[in-house]
C-alpha cells in the first residue's frame, strides 16, 4: 500500500493511502503523537499502533494501541 | 441514543454532576434530554464554601455540554446489561455508516 | 458520511473498533484540562461518551511556586461508576493488565 492516485484532489485520499505507515500526529494542545496509523475516520478519528506521546518533544508516555478523538487534531503527516 | 436511555434507568437516583468548572452538584436525577441535559432535584453544592452563589437553589437544569463528569450509584448500574447495548449500538452505527 | 470508498465490503476497521474491543476491558483515558482517567469500559458512544467503573482520576495541576521547571502537584480521586462527557475525551488505549 504505497500510494493512492487522486491523493492530490482529496484529502481523505491521503489519509487512506497512508493508512500502515509511521506517522506523526499533532494535536490543538502541542502534543505530538507518533505511531503506525491503523485507522482513520470522518471526523479524524485517528487509531495508532506503537504510540509515543512526546510533551514538549520530550518523549512521556508509549502507548501499544491509542484511539484519538478526531476534534483535538491539527494534522496527521507520513513520516516517509 | 445509549446514553440517552441509560440515564433514563437512572431517574430518582442519587448522582454527583461535575461541571466544567469544577463545580460538582449532588442531586436526584429528575430527567435527561437527547442532548443529555440533566435536571437534578433537591441539590447540594459540593465544597459550598468555595462555591456560596447556589446555597439557595433546590433543583436545577445542566445544559448537557457544561458537563465533565456523572458520579453514578455503581449498584444502579447494570455492567453486563450496558455492554451488550453498546455493542448493539456500534453495530447499528456501523451498518448506518455503511449504507450512506 | 464522507469515505464511501466505491465498493469496500470488508473495511471493519475504523477507529472506533479499537475502543470497541476496550469493552469490559482497564482502559486509560487521557482528557483535556490535564486529567486522566482509568477504569473499566462498560460503555461509550461515537461521541466518546464514556461509562467507566472503578476509577481513578489523576489531575496534573502546574505548581508556580517552588521550581521554574514546572513541578506538577498530583491529585488523584477515585469513583466507582462514572460517565464522562465524550467532548473532553482527548485519547483512550487499552492498558496492560496490572
Amino acid at each position: 500500500m504505497e500510494n493512492g492516485d487522486n491523493e492530490a484532489r482529496d484529502p481523505s485520499g491521503f489519509l487512506t493511502a497512508i493508512i500502515g505507515a509511521p506517522v506523526t500526529v499533532k494535536l490543538n494542545s502541542g502534543v505530538v503523537y507518533k505511531g503506525e496509523l491503523q485507522s482513520v475516520d470522518g471526523y479524524m478519528n485517528i487509531a495508532l499502533e506503537q504510540t509515543k506521546e512526546y510533551v514538549d518533544g520530550r518523549l512521556h508516555h508509549t502507548f501499544g494501541d491509542a484511539f484519538i478523538r478526531g476534534n483535538n487534531v491539527m494534522y496527521i503527516s507520513a513520516d516517509s | 441514543m445509549l446514553f440517552f436511555s441509560f440515564f433514563k434507568t437512572l431517574v430518582d437516583h442519587e448522582v454527583t454532576v461535575e461541571l466544567k468548572n469544577d463545580i460538582q452538584i449532588k442531586g436526584v436525577l429528575k430527567s435527561v434530554d437527547q442532548y443529555l441535559n440533566i435536571k437534578l432535584e433537591n441539590i447540594q453544592v459540593l465544597e459550598e464554601v468555595k462555591y456560596p452563589h447556589l446555597s439557595a437553589v433546590k433543583n436545577v437544569f445542566i445544559r448537557g455540554s457544561v458537563v465533565r463528569y456523572v458520579h453514578l450509584p455503581a449498584a444502579a448500574v447494570d455492567t453486563t446489561l450496558l455492554e451488550d447495548a453498546t455493542r448493539r449500538e456500534a453495530a447499528q452505527a456501523a451498518a448506518k455508516a455503511k449504507q450512506g | 458520511m464522507s469515505s464511501p470508498e466505491g465498493d469496500a465490503p470488508s473495511r471493519p476497521d475504523e477507529p472506533l473498533d479499537l475502543v470497541r474491543l476496550c469493552l469490559d476491558e482497564i482502559v486509560f483515558v487521557k482528557l483535556r484540562g490535564d486529567r486522566q482517567l482509568s477504569g473499566r469500559l462498560h460503555a461509550y458512544d461515537s461521541h466518546c461518551n464514556l461509562v467507566l467503573g472503578d476509577v481513578t482520576e489523576t489531575i496534573f495541576v502546574v505548581d508556580e511556586e517552588d521550581d521554574d521547571d514546572e513541578v506538577k502537584a498530583i491529585t488523584r480521586s477515585h469513583s466507582e461508576m462514572l460517565f464522562v462527557r465524550g467532548d473532553s475525551v482527548v485519547l483512550i488505549s487499552p492498558k496492560p493488565q496490572g
